[in-house]
C-alpha cells in the first residue's frame, strides 16, 4: 500500500512535470472544446421560437411585432404540427402558440366585459432547463405586457407552459460529451507509450529487481490514468457549463461511472498496444492507427445518424461509439445509438478481452 | 574482511557462517538457439568482491540478472542467502541491492524523490538523505535525475541499489563510460560497500577494474566460465615466467633473442619486444651485452609479470579491448 502510494505519487509528479504530456491531455481538449463551441454556437444569443398565430387577426400580428421587438427571440412562422417537428430536431428552442379568439377577448376586455384568460401555451424542452427557463419568463413579461396594454387591469392572456422532449441536442451540447469521449480515449490509448518507453529503457526492469508487486506497479499506472481522466472531466464539463452553456441533466453518478468505465477500457486497449509494440516508435504508430479510425468512425465528430450504412455497420464495432452514446444521453440527454445498458456491456466487453490479451502477451522486458 | 558499522543507522548483523552468500550450479539460459548462459558454476562468499570478468556478450550480464531474480533459468540451481531464487525470489529482493546498466529512471523526479520512491519498495530501508551523503550526491539532491552527469547517473544507479541496506550488492559494469576521476571515485564507494560487509557481485570488461578492485574472479566467454580465481592465481597458472620489454627501432632477430639466458619465448608487437623469462637479472644482462655489441639503445625497458589481459589472450586466443 506504501509503495502504490508512492509510485502513484511519483507517476503524478512526472506527468505534471512533463510540459508536453500536460498538454496534450489537458490543455489539447480544452482548446477543442473552445474552437468547436464557437464554431457551432455561430455566435447567435437569440432563441429560435416558433410563433403559431390560430388566430390570424390584427391585434395577434400585433403582438407578434411586439415580441419579436423586445425580445432577444427569432420568430419562424408555422403551424404547431410543423413547428412541434422541428423543435424535436433542434431547430426550435420554444413555440408560442397564440390561441383562437384573442381578437375577441381583447374586444370584450376593452368593452368592459372581461372573460376568463385566454391560454397563451409556451412550449419549451425542460431537460433544457435554462433555455427553457428563459424562454417562458421572457413570455411570461411581454404577455404581462400585452395584458397591461389591452386592459389595463383584468389579464386577457395566461401563460401556459408546456413541456416537449426534443431528440436532437443542439451542436455544442453533442460536441461535449463527445469530447470528453475522446480525450478519455486518447488517455488510455497513450498509456501505451509511456510504459512501452519504461520498458525499453530498462525501467520496467530496474523495477522487477525490487520487491514491489507487479500488481502495484499497474495499479499505480491505472489510478493515474483515472485522476487524469477525472482532471479531463472536470475541465471539458466545466467549458462545457461554464462558457458554453451545456446544460448536464442526467445522474452525476451514471456520468462517473462510464467515465471511470471509459477510461479502464482504453487503458487496457493502451496495454494491448503495449503489449506488441516493441519499440517507442511503434507504440506512436500503433496509437495512431487505432486513434483515428476509432476518432472518426465512433460518431464524435458526426452524429451516427448522419453516417452511411457502411460506416455504421463499422462503428457497431468500436469501443468509443458506445463511450460517446453513454456519455450523450446521460449528460445531455443524446438520443440514444444503443441503450445505456448495451452501451455498458460493450464496453465491460472490451475491458475483459483486452485485459485477457494483454495478460498472456505484455512483456515486462 | 572488515566491518566498521556505521554509528547512525543500525546494520543488519552478518550471519555468523562465512559461507557461500550466492551458489550457481550449472545454470543455462537460452535466447533461442543462442545459449547465452551454458553451464555455469561458482560460488561468491560473504564479505567479498567477485568479478565477472569478459567481453560483451560473454554472458555476464544474463549471469548476473539470474541470481538477481530477473530471468528464471532454463535449468541448474541459483541459491542466494540461503533461498532458491524461483521460489523465494521476493525474499530474496528484500535483501539485494542491483545497479543495472539502466540510464534515467522517472527524469523528471528529483533525486531525492527517487531514492525515497525506491526505499518505499522495500521492508527496510535507510534514510534517502544518508544514501544521498554516502554516494556524495548532496549538491544534486533537488536536480530532476534528467540533468545529471554520466557520473552522476551512475552514482544515483548505485545509491538506489544500496537504499534497502542490502547484504548483497550487484554492479553491472559499474564504471562503464566514466571518465578516469569518476572511475577512481566508485571504485571507493564499492571498497567501502566491502568495509560496511556487503558481498559485491560485479561484471567488468576491464582489467584493470577487475585486478584493482576484485577479491576472486572468474573469466566468462562465450557463456562460459573459462577459470576462477584470484588475480594471483590466475596469472601465476598459466605464467610462471615474467616479461622483460623494450622497444627499439632495431631490434636483434628473435633467433638472436631466444638465445639470450633464461628467454623461453619472444613476442613482437608494433616495435615493442617481449622477452619471457625465468631469470629476470640473466636475461636483461645477457639483453644488454647484445644491445652494447651491435650498439642498439634498447628505449623503455622494463621487467612486467604476466597480466590478466595475458590471462584472457592465453584463455581465448584473442585481446580483450575496452
Amino acid at each position: 500500500m506504501r509503495s502504490l502510494v508512492a509510485l502513484t505519487i511519483a507517476n503524478l509528479r512526472s506527468f505534471v512535470r512533463d510540459r508536453a504530456a500536460l498538454f496534450w491531455t489537458l490543455a489539447f481538449p480544452v482548446v477543442f472544446v473552445i474552437l468547436f463551441g464557437t464554431i457551432f454556437s455561430g455566435g447567435s444569443s437569440e432563441y429560435q421560437i416558433g410563433w403559431v398565430d390560430q388566430d390570424g387577426s390584427p391585434p395577434s400580428a400585433q403582438l407578434r411585432a411586439v415580441f419579436a421587438e423586445n425580445a432577444p427571440v427569432e420568430l419562424t412562422d408555422a403551424t404547431l404540427d410543423v413547428a412541434r417537428e422541428q423543435m424535436r430536431d433542434g431547430d426550435l428552442d420554444g413555440i408560442v402558440v397564440v390561441p383562437d379568439g384573442l381578437a375577441d377577448a381583447i374586444a370584450a376586455a376593452q368593452g368592459g366585459q372581461p372573460g376568463a384568460p385566454l391560454p397563451v401555451t409556451v412550449i419549451t424542452d425542460p431537460s433544457r432547463s435554462t433555455t427553457s427557463q428563459t424562454v417562458v419568463q421572457i413570455t411570461s413579461a411581454l404577455i404581462m405586457a400585452a395584458n397591461l396594454q389591452a386592459s389595463g387591469a383584468t389579464p386577457v392572456l395566461a401563460v401556459t407552459p408546456e413541456s416537449l422532449q426534443t431528440n436532437s441536442l443542439n451542436a455544442v451540447s453533442f460536441f461535449v460529451p463527445s469530447i470528453l469521449a475522446m480525450a478519455l480515449m486518447q488517455l488510455g490509448v497513450f498509456a501505451a507509450i509511456p510504459l512501452v518507453q519504461q520498458r525499453e529503457k530498462l525501467i520496467l526492469k530496474r523495477l522487477n529487481a525490487t520487491p514491489l508487486p507487479r500488481w502495484t506497479l499497474v495499479g499505480s499506472n491505472v489510478i493515474v490514468r483515472l485522476l487524469i481522466g477525472a482532471a479531463q472531466t472536470v475541465i471539458i464539463l466545466g467549458i462545457g457549463l461554464a462558457v458554453l452553456g451545456v446544460e448536464v441533466v442526467g445522474n452525476p453518478l451514471l456520468i462517473a461511472g462510464f467515465v471511470i468505465l471509459g477510461a479502464l477500457t482504453f487503458t487496457s486497449i493502451g496495454y494491448v498496444i503495449a503489449s506488441f509494440a516493441r519499440t517507442e516508435e511503434a507504440a506512436n504508430g500503433i496509437t495512431s492507427i487505432v486513434q483515428f479510425p476509432l476518432m472518426f468512425l465512433s460518431g464524435i465528430f458526426f452524429p451516427l445518424e448522419v453516417m452511411p450504412e457502411w460506416l455504421r455497420g463499422v462503428a457497431t464495432f468500436m469501443p468509443l461509439t458506445y463511450l460517446g452514446d453513454a456519455l450523450r444521453q446521460t449528460m445531455v440527454g443524446g438520443t440514444p445509438f444503443a441503450p445505456l445498458g448495451v452501451d455498458a456491456l460493450v464496453l465491460v466487453g472490451w475491458l475483459v478481452v483486452t485485459l485477457g490479451i494483454s495478460a498472456r502477451f505484455f512483456r515486462w522486458q | 574482511m572488515t566491518q566498521t558499522p556505521a554509528a547512525d543507522a543500525p546494520r543488519r548483523p552478518s550471519p555468523p557462517t562465512d559461507g557461500a552468500v550466492i551458489i550457481v550450479t550449472d545454470a543455462r539460459k537460452s535466447y533461442g538457439a543462442v545459449k547465452a548462459v551454458d553451464g555455469v558454476s561458482f560460488e561468491v562468499r560473504r564479505g567479498e568482491i567477485f568479478g565477472l570478468l569478459g567481453p560483451n556478450g560473454a554472458g555476464k550480464t544474463t549471469t548476473m540478472e539470474m541470481i538477481e531474480g530477473l530471468h528464471a533459468p532454463d535449468g541448474g540451481g541459483i541459491r542466494v542467502l540461503g533461498m532458491d531464487v524461483r521460489r523465494e525470489a521476493t525474499a530474496i529482493k528484500n535483501r539485494i541491492g542491483v545497479q543495472l546498466q539502466t540510464a534515467a529512471l522517472y527524469p523528471q523526479l528529483t533525486v531525492v524523490e527517487l531514492l525515497q520512491l525506491f526505499g518505499s519498495f522495500y521492508e527496510r530501508a535507510l534514510p534517502a538523505e544518508r544514501v544521498i551523503a554516502d554516494l556524495d550526491l548532496q549538491e544534486k539532491r533537488d536536480a530532476q535525475t534528467k540533468t545529471l552527469s554520466g557520473g552522476q547517473q551512475q552514482r544515483l544507479s548505485v545509491a538506489l541499489a544500496l537504499i534497502n541496506d542490502p547484504e548483497v550488492v550487484f554492479l553491472d559494469e559499474p564504471t562503464t563510460g566514466l571518465d578516469p576521476a569518476a572511475r577512481q571515485s566508485l571504485w571507493q564507494v564499492i571498497r567501502r560497500l566491502r568495509e560496511d560487509g556487503r558481498t559485491i557481485l560485479m561484471t567488468t570488461h576491464y582489467m584493470a577494474e577487475a585486478e584493482e578492485l576484485c577479491d576472486r574472479l572468474a573469466i566468462m566467454d562465450h557463456g562460459r566460465i573459462l577459470d576462477m580465481g584470484t588475480a594471483e592465481e590466475l596469472i601465476g597458472r598459466r605464467f610462471k615466467e615474467r616479461a622483460v620489454r623494450f622497444s627499439s627501432e632495431r631490434a636483434p632477430s628473435d633467433a638472436e633473442l631466444s638465445e639470450l639466458a633464461g628467454v623461453k619465448r619472444v613476442t613482437r608487437d608494433d616495435g615493442e619486444v617481449a622477452l619471457y623469462t625465468s631469470d629476470v637479472p640473466a636475461t636483461i644482462g645477457a639483453l644488454l651485452e647484445l644491445a652494447g655489441r651491435n650498439g642498439i639503445d634498447p628505449e623503455n625497458l622494463m621487467i612486467r609479470r604476466a597480466s590478466l589481459e595475458d590471462v584472457f589472450l592465453d584463455l581465448t586466443g584473442r585481446a580483450l579491448r575496452d
